[in-house]
């Protein structure tokens, strides 16, 4: 095992390689290029104070070089084994520790590595939090689709899930932000960031001032779960149905109340029927799991927002919850457009097991169905799941640009569109380096998961 | 009993059928297909039409007992060449010939066309929009015809002293379907003009990106060995980039010109086809077919492009669906960003437009970007269809 890891981190190096050599060569086949004039272009500056910077420029950077040897520097430096450099960046000497400098961004004038590890963070947690929604949603629609297979529930699924797949994350995230964030509707979400300005002094977790407050939101929140769950477990689909839906009713006259301006009736009547209609289609699903926590979610939302209303004490929200209430946009919109392809993939690798030879037995020996599916099928069907965990990580970073940039999120996206603006050289080849290098550790780690998942493979 | 001897007669018309064919057909059945293809039909005639669908000139007019038609004088090369292609690939479409001629002979059709509309056609340099409602509302015209959108892309509406942002269907005088944007323009207008950007970026990136995947997977499956180490590190390589990310540098350094970002999105994303054609040129290399073409001694050319690909080619179709798709959101994402056309509006563009904008107007946002979804998702349909139609495990268990 530990050769195979090696060779496949040995092997990365060329793919690295070659990643930046291609970045390298477009930004430097471009019109302009990377020089010193093109960065202080549009700048308007005295001839001598142009010069001067020019110079600067050359002579921090050694733009003036050519191309290959701009690229084999940048090489060099990175490296941790290579040529050392004295002061005037001549090669005095050959080092196996000289250690990797990713160099120093002509933008932010500060180190690349500094900004890189401040940006990082943020888009894994954005990706980190997606990942898992998006597992749990597709396979808890993709088995159900599989077993189903033919019915209305796997037809709709799967128009629904294609749907899902070509709204463009724009869209939903300017439709988000413009009816959910900003004050000429809704202004329950904040528009942009990671966490308020305050939020950073304020403690972890939320703080109420009085004792009774605590109580009653827990009071609150227990008994919306418990009460919408007894619903969705005991009463007929008629009775699910009435309950959800003037539940919805309520909420969507709220809501058409909350609107900013002068309430229009037709407004108010269309949004209560609309979140009526969502709720009562919840309520109606004859999947139990999914039609369950979806009904005990909304009810701990429904406690929530009832709560606070009978509350008296004023609270502090706290850094954890703040986070929490900046990242539900950016995560929704993240997560979305990765349920098609898993779903689809989940129920055909469900599909495909239900019918193999091991799970006719499992049924002739006269296992139970959901034993069958739970314990046999779909442990199986996990493998190429897995696989694919890989390939999702790129995607999610793609997706991240696009977020980021729409919710003003600092995170790795971000800082890739404001460094290939500015021509940046130093850290549009780190933040290529970089994202290569996640996206390759990540499909070594979806082998190797591989590997522990299946006993079958074996990489030795 | 009648229902077998039914399908038997029609398996014996589709196996008259070549592979291809049958798949079509096959695909032309299904009702979500169908939506996709009535979609892109719909978005196709839109395109072609543009000028004549949303235009402030006016179609016909008569002044003085003259009759004129201001909009043919100011249709540019472009909307020359996009209609005579569009008029040359409905005659094609009926005749009965290969289909590599008549490919050639459609873009031949295009180049010849766009080379005399270019020296032959100039429309006006400066155009006044305003200048026919003015004359109208002097009643200078004895009777006008105008497009279905009586507004130009461009035409800002000046002469109303418009600020724009207007709701749709807000004005009882002029009816904006869509609302305008900030300068005072059209939001519908601009639609319609931007999906040939749309339709135009998806076929040719697609194509540029099949050209290069089909011939450098082609050369690693048909040849392997040497030739399959390269190209696969080639392929791992531009696959471990972020598209987008490779995008916007192409874009931020090369400019911003159309037929630029589409070059670009198609070398981006050749290597998703180079994969397919080279797992379906391994599969096929070892088949009987092929092995009795090379013992003939046929051309490597003949062997390649007539024998391999064409039965290799169901999956790559599938790929290039999905692929037209992601294309769009591609030139949708870059224009979204800020990096897309500069004079032009595109889907992506007026989204950029919305959010640029200080207050949240959704008809700004929501119809370009419904668009937007509705092309990807019509595309998308039509992949998923094709994918299950070739698919011979799916099809084995539904019928």
């Amino acid at each position: 095992m530990q050769a195979y890891i090696l060779r496949r981190l040995m092997l990365m190096i060329p793919t690295l390689l070659g990643i930046t050599i291609v970045v390298f060569a477009v930004m430097a086949s471009s019109p302009g290029g990377i020089s010193a004039q093109a960065l202080i272009e549009g700048q308007n500056l005295e001839p001598q104070a142009k010069k001067a910077l020019e110079d600067y420029y050359n002579r921090r950077y050694g733009l003036d070089q050519p191309a290959p040897i701009q690229y084999l520097r940048w090489i060099n430096n990175i490296s941790p084994i290579g040529f050392t450099l004295d002061k005037n960046h001549q090669i005095d000497g050959f080092s196996f520790f000289k250690g990797s400098d990713l160099g120093t961004s002509f933008r932010y004038g500060r180190p690349v590595l500094d900004i890189i590890l401040e940006r990082v963070p943020i888009t894994l947690l954005l990706n980190i939090i997606t990942i898992p929604i998006i597992y749990a949603i597709a396979i808890s629609i993709g088995v159900r689709a599989a077993t189903q297979r033919g019915r209305s529930f796997d037809i709709g699924s799967s128009v629904i899930m294609l749907g899902f797949w070509s709204i463009p994350t724009m869209l939903a995230g300017v439709l988000l932000i413009g009816f959910f964030a900003s004050d000429q509707y809704w202004h329950w979400f904040p528009t942009s960031g990671l966490s308020t300005r305050e939020a950073l002094d304020m403690p972890f977790l939320p703080h109420w001032s009085s004792a009774f407050d605590i109580v009653i939101l827990f009071v609150a929140m227990v008994a919306g779960t418990l009460i919408s769950l007894y619903i969705s477990q005991v009463y007929s689909a008629k009775i699910r149905m009435i309950f959800m839906a003037l539940l919805g009713a309520g909420l969507g006259i709220a809501m058409g109340n909350a609107l900013p301006g002068e309430h229009s009736i037709v407004v108010t009547l269309m949004l209560a029927i609309l979140v009526a209609g969502i709720f009562a289609a919840i309520a109606y699903t004859d999947y139990q799991a999914f039609r369950s926590l979806s009904m005990a979610l909304i009810g701990t939302i429904v406690g929530l927002i009832i709560a606070p209303l009978l509350m008296q004490g004023d609270y502090v929200r706290g850094f954890l919850f703040d986070r929490l209430w900046h990242l539900a946009l950016p995560v929704i919109c993240l997560s979305y457009g990765g349920f098609a392809f898993l779903t689809k993939l989940t129920r055909t690798a469900v599909l495909e097991n239900l019918r193999a030879d091991y799970a006719r037995t499992a049924r002739a020996k006269g296992v139970a169905d959901e034993l069958i599916l739970w314990r046999h099928v779909f442990r199986n069907s996990l493998l190429p799941l897995i696989t694919v965990s890989a390939t999702l990580l790129p995607s999610l970073l793609a997706g991240s640009v696009i977020v980021e940039s729409i919710f003003s999120i600092e995170g790795m996206g971000k800082l890739a569109i404001e460094a290939v603006k500015a021509r940046d050289r130093e850290l549009v080849l780190s933040i290529t380096f970089v994202s290569g290098l996640l996206t390759l550790v990540s499909y070594l780690i979806a082998d190797l998961c591989y590997a522990i998942a299946d006993p079958r493979v074996s990489y030795e | 009993m009648s229902k077998t001897s039914q399908d038997i007669s029609t398996n014996r018309t589709l196996q008259n059928q070549s592979y291809f064919k049958r798949i079509f057909t096959e695909v032309l059945t299904h009702w979500t297909a169908r939506i996709g293809f009535g979609w892109i039909a719909i978005l196709v005639i839109i395109a072609v039409f543009a000028p004549f669908l949303a235009s402030s000139h006016p179609l016909l007019m008569s002044q003085q007992g003259q009759w004129s038609s201001p909009i043919l004088a100011h249709l540019t090369p472009a909307d020359a060449t996009i209609l005579a292609a569009f008029i040359a690939g409905l005659v094609l479409f009926f005749l009965k010939i290969r289909f590599l001629t008549k490919l050639a002979i459609l873009l031949s059709v295009i180049f010849v066309s766009g080379l005399i509309s270019s020296f032959t056609i100039t429309p006006p340099e400066l155009t006044i929009y305003e200048q026919y409602r003015e004359n109208q509302s002097a009643q200078k015209y004895d009777w006008v015809v105008y497009a279905p959108v009586p507004y130009s892309p461009k035409d800002y509406l000046r002469d109303y002293g418009d600020t724009g942002l207007e709701n749709p269907l807000a004005d009882q005088d002029r009816t904006h379907w869509a609302g305008t944007e900030e300068n005072g323009a059209d939001v519908l207008s601009r639609m319609i003009h931007a999906s040939r950007i749309a339709l135009g970026i998806g076929f040719v990136a697609t194509g540029i990106a099949m050209l290069i995947g089909i011939f450098i997977g082609g050369i690693m499956g048909y040849f392997s060995g040497v030739a399959d180490m390269i190209g696969m590190r080639l392929v791992e390589i531009f696959e471990a980039i972020p598209t987008l990310f490779l995008l916007l540098t192409f874009v931020a350094f090369f400019g911003r010109s159309l037929y630029i970002m589409m070059i670009i999105i198609g070398i981006t994303s050749w290597p998703g086809y180079a994969r397919f054609v080279r797992a379906e040129f391994l599969r096929l290399r070892e088949q009987e077919f092929v092995q009795s073409a090379i013992a003939c001694g046929l051309p490597l050319r003949s062997i390649l492009f007539r024998h391999i690909l064409p039965n290799g080619i169901a999956p790559i179709l599938v790929a290039a669906s999905f692929g037209v798709a992601s294309a769009i959101l591609a030139e949708a994402t870059l224009s979204f960003l800020g990096l897309g056309l500069v004079d032009d509006p595109s889907w992506g563009q007026m989204l950029n437009q919305a959010v640029q904008s200080a207050t949240f107007n959704w008809w700004m946002a929501a119809f370009p970007g419904g668009a937007i979804f509705l092309t990807v998702f019509a595309y998308n349909l039509i992949g998923e269809t094709m994918r299950d139609a070739i698919d011979p495990y799916v099809k084995k268990t539904t019928n």
